[in-house]
């Protein structure tokens, strides 16, 4: 049984606290900047940073709500303390990814006294940071520049702070606050909200400040949120013009933020790696997910599964259970059900289920003495480390005995020596499609490629396809593909508005440059 | 010129939230730190008596209160023999004196001979003249005051005495609090600033020694009252500039503030004489500003606290000023985005302001065991702006008072509304 928040709190053992950071941050830094391949969505994300510090808004584009800005923001503000700015890793994808580095290392601690809190021990916390610091699942996608990278130590650091409300109502007040900046960064985070208060509501049920807390917490997790809503009522874009909701969210005539929200919820699978309800949850579990990391699955759905029995079996005694219980079910509920479903939308239950099986772990060798805890723990991360876990040593297709390709392949260098080879072999005035995951460095050279822009802003914003392009392939100069944009631009023909672009690239191009290594293959077309 | 007016907006916006939130801290200040609630709590045991205490009861034209007042002081649970009562009334006010030495022949008919009336027949008239004519005559190691309207806690002697005896401390202040909130539309906003005053910011204003006491329910020491001089009689809060002074001397103040012990009063009755109270505050906060004492403060941080509580009076009038400014605004100029956004922050505030009413009603009446509904929070809701553009209207008229150097005392008046037709407390027990 795990002991109660009410008892009398463990000290952090500071050794073990920094061997977790060191570990997040040599699993997460060593490759960082080599794997994985440099992703669309991390090229939107900077691209959409760069305006916001080059130009002032929050994209180059039309802002059409589909994410809150938060995340980008975030990121415009890291880059703007930097020499160099967005090239200060050598590309702009990179310095995003510095600062994910950050972010997860922020998550560890975090993490680390959550756990602790939770269980009155340094053993959870220990399994749980090591877990989340090791994961192949985690690693592959918290190294990329995504929003709920982002999103994850903002929801910790409200955790954290919920924990602290019995002591300070300002505590109370920063945590709800750092909820608002989760849900501005990624609305996902809306759905931790039941979870969070109900912490809250158990951390100050006896507490002589109780509503000045639930009062504090509920308004200052409104703030940033007022914020958003308040910058589309001041673009005039709160709502759709004469309150027409558009399910196509075609949004020809204005762009609105509830109309965004509408499209969001109705919405159906529009991406490559992406699907809707049931269904594309255990499809992506099965394609993406399972293999990465069984374990973490498997153990994460186990311990929550006991945690959420224990908790409701005693809701008082046993509250933090249930409350980490519910922070992973009410998640992993909205992904099952879930309007649309990318891959990386998993990203925020990797702690989550980390800290489950810390929890669980830590009750199961409460009992042992600490040579013993230590024993355990050792053979689990050599079992875990080994072939059979997968963490660190797999069995390469040959069968020999190799470190996992997270620490071993370098794949952007391909995606390096594309971005190169375009930028000194073709002008900076030519018209170009290309994909996001180069925009940053294309726009952000000296001169600037203005007339570069990616296949879904060329077939999808009337600005930029019609006015650029003129819809048509004599308008196109140059096709910078890159991985599988050829089948995501097949996914984004639904209304065939990718047609004059796959015209120009079979009817109308030579390749004049490629790369192919493995299933990874890169390629500049001339058209014309 | 664009660019000047929207630089100007922006910084009027951060530094209007600055000190909302400043403002909102120090209202939420006993809640939020453990060791200033533990303060603020009455103590658990009592000491035996042993101060004697000289209870100043200043009157004005109030004939029908002062009976009651005389017979709560006389009958609190502490030794009659250790208390000494003085009415302080003006030579002219013959119906506030001819009921006041009814009741002391009443007294004196028990045999209990502690009253006395002082009369003063010199200029000015005011609370702070009678007081220090009052001081010769007090014998008691301690003097305190109270008002003639004020419901005072049985157990307030008891009290003060367990905390200067045991703390040795030389200045209390004791909660007060308004209690008629439900009397008119602007009750229920003015209980809550009396509730917040006392029960937390007071507290904060200790911890940092940069105090302006209450009018009443304050203890003394007597010797610490005469080095101070007493009171200064051409300061219309002459409360708030004693309590800057002793704070000037490094000399600390307790405050208690239990819910259980409160002195309780009424709201003004009217909203004539609701201006005319507040009008009086800000015009004295005006006074004790100019007046300066506060530079020779030690300490940056008293002067600041010092300065940040007396001039906000004046930022009070600015406001007035400031909000149809930004009405007009919001109307007539387009700004950027990111200065709209800027300027909405001191709305947020005021928003976080509202909220912390909302929950300080509940908080106040779940203390005091009465009721609190959302009929009740729509009406403050109602009530919130008009009730701003008041304060915001004393303050301009206090700044005019004071600019064309107009300085007399606007007496507030008292009808007992706290107090049923027994001279009880009409809201009563807790």
């Amino acid at each position: 049984m795990l002991r109660s928040l009410r008892e009398t709190p463990v000290r952090t053992d500071n050794r073990l606290l920094v061997a977790t950071l060191v570990t997040g941050l040599v699993s997460y830094g060593y490759g960082l900047f080599r794997y994985p391949l440099y992703l669309t969505d991390e090229g939107v994300y900077m691209q959409r940073a760069w305006a916001v510090l080059r130009e002032g808004r929050l994209s180059p584009y039309t802002y059409i709500y589909d994410h809150a800005p938060g995340g980008w923001v975030s990121i415009a503000g890291w880059s703007a303390v930097l020499p160099n700015q967005f090239e200060a890793f050598g590309n702009a994808i990179n310095t995003g990814r510095v600062l994910m580095l950050l972010m997860h290392l922020v998550s560890v601690y975090l993490l680390y006294d959550i756990a602790k809190q939770f269980s009155g021990g340094n053993t959870a916390a220990v399994i749980a940071t090591t877990l989340f610091n090791l994961s192949p699942l985690g690693i592959f996608y918290q190294r990329q520049v995504l929003l709920d990278n982002i999103m994850v130590p903002w929801l910790l650091l409200s955790v954290f702070l919920i924990l602290r409300s019995d002591r300070r109502v300002t505590s109370a007040l920063a945590g709800g606050l750092c909820f608002g900046m989760a849900v501005v960064t990624k609305e996902n985070a809306v759905f931790f909200a039941p979870a969070l208060a109900y912490l809250l509501y158990e951390k100050s049920r006896n507490h002589r400040s109780k509503r000045f807390a639930k009062g504090f917490w509920y308004f200052a997790g409104g703030i940033p949120i007022a914020f958003y809503l308040m910058y589309a009522t001041l673009k005039d874009e709160l709502l759709p013009p004469g309150l027409h909701f558009d399910s196509s969210n075609t949004q020809s005539i204005r762009v609105s933020l509830t109309n965004t929200i509408w499209w969001q919820l109705n919405r159906t699978s529009g991406s490559p790696v992406s699907g809707t309800g049931n269904g594309a949850f255990w499809q992506m579990m099965h394609d993406f997910w399972l293999w990465k990391d069984r374990f973490l699955f498997y153990a994460g759905a186990i311990a929550t599964v006991v945690l959420l029995v224990q908790g409701l079996r005693n809701r008082r005694r046993n509250h933090v259970q249930l409350v980490a219980a519910l922070l992973a079910i009410s998640y992993a509920l909205y992904m099952i059900r879930g309007s649309v479903l990318l891959e990386f939308y998993i990203i925020p239950l990797v702690p989550l289920l980390a800290l489950n099986i810390g929890l669980v772990a830590a009750s199961a060798l409460a009992r042992l003495p600490d040579a013993g805890k230590a024993g355990v723990l050792a053979l689990a991360i050599v079992v875990l480390a080994s072939p059979t876990g997968g963490y660190l040593l797999v069995h390469g297709d040959t069968g020999r005995l190799q470190l996992h390709d997270m620490y071993r392949l370098n794949l952007t260098s391909m995606q390096r020596a594309q971005m190169d080879w375009v930028e000194k072999n073709i002008p900076a005035d030519a018209r170009m499609i290309i994909d996001d995951d180069m925009w940053v460095t294309l726009h952000d050279a000296t001169p600037a490629y203005r007339f570069a822009h990616s296949h879904y802003q060329a077939s999808g914003d009337p600005a930029v396809g019609g006015k650029v392009f003129h819809k048509s392939w004599r308008y196109i100069d140059y096709i910078v593909m890159s991985n599988k944009m050829r089948r995501a631009m097949r996914v984004n023909n639904a209304g065939g508005q990718e047609n004059w672009i796959l015209d120009a690239l079979d009817n109308h191009s030579r390749r004049i440059w490629d790369l192919k290594r493995g299933r990874v293959e890169l390629a500049v077309y001339r058209v014309g | 010129m664009t660019t000047a007016v929207f630089g100007l907006l922006a910084l009027v916006s951060v530094l209007l939230s600055i000190q909302a939130a400043y403002t909102l801290y120090m209202t939420i200040y006993t809640w939020d730190e453990p060791e200033a609630e533990r303060l603020a709590r009455a103590p658990d045991r009592m000491a035996p008596p042993r101060l004697t205490f000289t209870v100043m009861l200043p009157a004005r034209h109030e004939e029908e209160v002062i009976q009651q007042t005389i017979r709560q002081v006389v009958r609190a649970n502490y030794p009659p023999e250790l208390l000494q009562v003085l009415v302080i009334c003006s030579a002219d006010d013959e119906g506030t004196v001819e009921e006041a030495l009814h009741r002391i022949g009443l007294f004196q008919d028990e045999g209990l001979d502690i009253v006395d009336v002082v009369l003063f027949d010199d200029k000015p008239i005011n609370k702070p003249h009678g007081l220090n004519h009052a001081l010769r005559f007090a014998r008691g190691d301690v003097v305190t005051i109270f008002d003639a309207e004020d419901d005072m806690h049985p157990d307030v002697f008891n009290i003060v005495n367990t905390v200067m005896v045991n703390e040795g401390v030389r200045v209390v202040q004791a909660g007060v609090q308004l209690m008629d909130y439900q009397s008119s539309w602007y009750s229920a906003l003015n209980v809550l600033e009396y509730f917040f005053w006392f029960k937390s910011r007071l507290h904060y204003h200790a911890k940092y020694g940069s105090i302006p006491l209450g009018g009443n329910t304050v203890f003394f020491d007597r010797e610490l009252l005469l080095d101070l001089g007493g009171w200064d009689e051409d300061n219309l809060t002459e409360d708030a500039d004693i309590g800057l002074r002793i704070s000037m001397m490094g000399e600390k103040v307790r405050v208690i503030y239990d819910d259980r012990y409160v002195t309780r009063e009424e709201t003004p009755p009217t909203l004539q004489h609701f201006i005319k109270q507040r009008t009086r505050w800000s015009q004295g906060f005006m006074q004790t500003l100019q007046k300066g004492t506060w530079k020779q403060m030690p300490t940056r941080a008293q002067r600041w606290l010092a300065f940040y509580t007396l001039a906000f009076p004046n930022v009070q009038a600015l406001l007035g000023l400031y909000v149809p400014a930004s009405l007009i605004m919001t109307f007539t100029v387009k700004a950027p985005v990111p200065l709209a956004l800027v300027s909405y922050l001191p709305v947020l505030l005021l928003a976080a302001h509202f909220m912390i009413n909302v929950v300080g009603l509940y908080e106040f009446a779940d203390a005091h065991g009465l009721p609190a509904s959302p009929v009740m929070i729509f009406k403050m809701a109602v009530a919130w702006f008009p009730y701003q553009w008041v304060l915001a209207y004393a303050a301009l008229r206090a700044f005019n008072r004071q600019v064309r150097g107009v300085s007399n005392w606007e007496k507030t008046a008292h009808v007992g509304m706290h107090r049923n037709a027994q001279g009880e407390a009409l809201v009563g027990a807790t």
